[in-house]
């Protein structure tokens, strides 16, 4: 019997174990196999093939049962995710439904998961800049949170290592707060969006309005072909899976890379439950699962391990993993793993008409916009809050018929509608500040379907966030106004934290390991051979999009990881 | 294309969606004369001329489906009494079934509705009303041979000159 288990352990024995298969751990799941380890990919939910498993990606408007619309039982009894804008008739197969994975609100947090293969890699946005020194420096500028280990020097290369790979659409700007990287060509504006552009380089001399920067393929490079992608078709339904590989996905992109090498094992509907830690050997030396079928316990093992379980669900591992050692948590000898979580403030928006331009329209579908990068207390404090907001921007004209008829009248009407005139809009997107109170903690009693402890979720706006919110509104109609554009109307929807999609921390990084968890390696200080590479490790959130910085971060680790290996250092 | 192909082959049955044959309500919503009376409200608001009417591309079918799945249960009251409500106006304005009406008399029992000071006969019309633009203009029908529409269109042209000709004509 002796043998037969040693015989068991050494199949369940691996180089590295990545926890998650999302937009980070499809990265490590690359870079570990692509340096030649035998990699075993964990992930919570089911198989996704690129192409093969995207239901709804080829299907006509008029194929689906209710034309898009959510049926009222979905909605009765998702009342949390039919919140995200993505969630509709032909996406509801990858979003986790309410009842799948319950947690506790201690204050209102609308959590939006994708459990499979790829996870949200499928739903994104796609929005990806480069962060800048200003957003690394943040912290150590004004205090709140701890200083970044590292600053935008560390990651430039990893930038464009990930950027030429995952290949991304933008035009180089030269923005102090936006570096440039490595781009496809850039999307198309309308005239009315340069017009705007136009209007406020004629009033400020340091806000900007650029095209946006995102993960989509608009001219294939070789790299790219060799992945199996085509350019983007513009349908605009990505959030179905692309079956071109237009935009970058874990699926169509480092996912069937990794498979490639022959050195990575796949093992879906595997939630994890704790990462092992060994006393003795004082090292993490596996990773404890629940079979999410047979509900049985199994263990694997490994020298490394990349927790990558998106932001709030790899605190919730770490927070389960305990032992003598770390009776709060692995690694968790600062006490700070699961506080400092922030997020994104998505709450304003704004939105006018424009009369001018009318002799002109659009043709096609653009899956991206312009964007107005961060200008708002970068070189000195000049407002009453704390750091900054990024704004998304776009324009276009809407068909409209009359209505008002009925019979054959109303059916000409409908099949000859007239152009409206222009509409444009405004999103904000706000760098909130992380703080202690917000936080994410074990529930003592409450357990999920798998009996892992379900996590208690404290996360909430303060002043800083409703003064930046008032500030966008005002700026922005400074700037609408400054254009020409009209019936200018500021909204703010007081939506939850949470449905924004970008929560980050708890796990942040720093160079004190009082105060952080993780070095500039993405390594936990006191377990030298666990890394966390998704969007716990963040240390504060930036205005822009975080995914980019994730990837960057988890090359950069994985590179850092199988060298410290090499040399017997972890 | 070959992508998009093998993706195609490869659909699972269940993806295929709605078309006219596969509305299949779960239960009777409607009886089988409410579901007429449906169907010719449909086809009086969107009537067919030189191409279908509302009727014949199963919009009524299509309303059945969207507010007995998706409707709470007052808008479903709402729908159903507004039938009822029908038929008997029917009765009163011109003595016959609405069924039996011609189109003028049809379209002025709508109209009515529409300026009812009922507010439930109104917000039966705008419902009715609201999902048979709906469903028409998103039908197979209408958006393959007169909105043309396009799943991928391939590009982004930023400034076109407004088309001349409307959507329906362009091809």
């Amino acid at each position: 019997m002796a043998n037969l288990n040693i015989d068991a352990q050494a199949q369940n024995t691996y180089d590295a174990i990545v926890i998650g298969s999302g937009i980070s751990g499809g990265w490590a799941a690359k870079e570990l196999t692509g340096k030649g380890l035998r990699t075993l990919v964990l992930e919570r939910g089911r198989d996704v093939r690129h192409v093969t498993d995207y239901p709804t990606t080829m299907m006509q408007p008029w194929e689906f049962e209710h034309r898009g619309q959510l049926t009222r039982e979905v909605k009765d009894a998702n009342p949390i995710v039919s919140k995200c804008y993505a969630f509709y008739e032909g996406t509801q197969q990858f979003f986790v439904k309410d009842a799948e994975h319950p947690y506790i609100q201690e204050k209102p947090f609308d959590w939006i998961r994708g459990y499979q293969v790829g996870g949200k890699s499928l739903l994104w946005a796609r929005q990806t800049q480069r962060w800048s020194d200003f957003d690394f420096q943040g912290p150590a500028r004004d205090g709140y949170s701890v200083d970044w280990p590292i600053r935008y020097a560390d990651l430039a290369p990893w930038y464009s290592y990930v950027e030429r790979f995952a290949g991304i659409t933008g035009n180089k700007d030269g923005i102090d707060t936006l570096p440039d990287g490595e781009f496809l060509p850039p999307h198309e504006w309308n005239c009315v969006e340069k017009h705007f552009q136009k209007a406020v380089a004629g009033k400020y001399k340091d806000r900007h309005v650029i095209m946006g920067r995102a993960a989509h393929i608009t001219k294939p490079q070789p790299i790219h072909l060799q992945q199996g992608r085509a350019q983007c078709q513009h349908r605009t339904i990505c959030e179905r899976g692309c079956p071109f590989g237009g935009y970058f996905s874990s699926n169509a992109s480092t996912i069937p890379w990794a498979a490639k090498t022959g050195k990575m094992t796949l093992r879906p509907n595997s939630v994890v439950h704790s990462i092992i830690y060994d006393e003795k050997k004082g090292r993490a030396t596996g990773v404890r699962i629940v079979d999410a079928n047979t509900k049985q316990m199994q263990e694997f093992y490994a020298r490394i391990i990349f927790l990558n379980a998106a932001a709030l669900n790899s605190n919730l591992v770490l927070l389960n993993s305990t032992s003598n050692r770390f009776p709060n948590g692995l690694g968790n000898d600062s006490g700070v793993l699961g506080k400092y979580v922030a997020f994104h403030n998505y709450r304003a928006g704004i939105s006018a008409q424009f009369d001018g331009n009318l002799d002109s329209t659009t043709d096609g579908r653009r899956p991206n916009g312009p964007y107005i990068p961060r200008f708002r207390n970068v070189y000195k404090q000049e407002t009453d809050f704390l750091r900054g907001y990024a704004a998304g921007f776009s324009a276009g004209r809407i068909s409209r018929s009359n209505q008002d008829a009925i019979g054959a009248d109303l059916k000409q009407n409908l099949l000859n509608p007239e152009l409206g005139g222009w509409h444009v809009g405004s999103h904000m997107m706000g760098e909130t500040i992380p703080k202690e109170t917000n936080y994410v903690a074990l529930d003592s009693s409450l357990k999920d379907p798998f009996g892992i402890p379900q996590l208690k979720i404290a996360i909430a706006y303060d002043d800083n966030d409703d003064k930046m919110v008032k500030d966008y509104q005002e700026q922005m109609t400074e700037m609408f106004t400054a254009a020409g554009f009209t019936n200018i109307r500021v909204r703010d929807d007081h939506r939850n934290p949470g449905l924004d999609i970008h929560e980050m921390g708890g796990a942040r990084m720093g160079k004190d390991p009082k105060t952080s968890m993780l070095n500039k390696w993405n390594q936990l200080h006191a377990v030298k051979n666990v890394f966390v590479t998704d969007g716990a490790c963040m240390t504060s959130t930036s205005t822009q999009n975080p995914s980019l910085t994730y990837m960057a971060l988890t090359a950069r680790a994985a590179d850092y990881a199988v060298k410290a290996m090499k040399k017997g250092e972890v | 294309m070959a992508v998009a192909a093998g993706a195609l082959i490869s659909l699972p049955g269940w993806a295929k969606g709605w078309t006219a044959e596969t509305v299949q309500l779960s239960h009777n919503f409607l009886s089988r004369s409410q579901d007429d009376l449906l169907a010719d409200i449909v086809e009086t608001i969107i009537p067919a001329t030189d191409t279908p009417g509302a009727k014949a591309l199963n919009v009524h079918q299509f309303i059945q489906k969207i507010v007995v799945d998706c409707y709470d249960p007052s808008a479903q009251d709402t729908f159903r009494k507004g039938l009822t409500t029908v038929d008997e106006l029917a009765g009163k304005t011109f003595g016959k079934s609405f069924a039996e009406g011609n189109t003028t008399q049809r379209t002025t029992l709508l109209t009515q509705l529409s300026q009812s000071t009922d507010p439930a006969q109104k917000e039966f019309y705008s419902m009715v009303k609201g999902l048979t633009i709906r469903g028409y203009m998103n039908s197979e029908y209408v958006m393959t041979n007169l909105t043309h529409y396009q799943m991928i269109p391939g590009h982004y042209y930023g400034c076109v000159p407004v088309p001349t000709k409307a959507v329906s004509q362009t091809k």
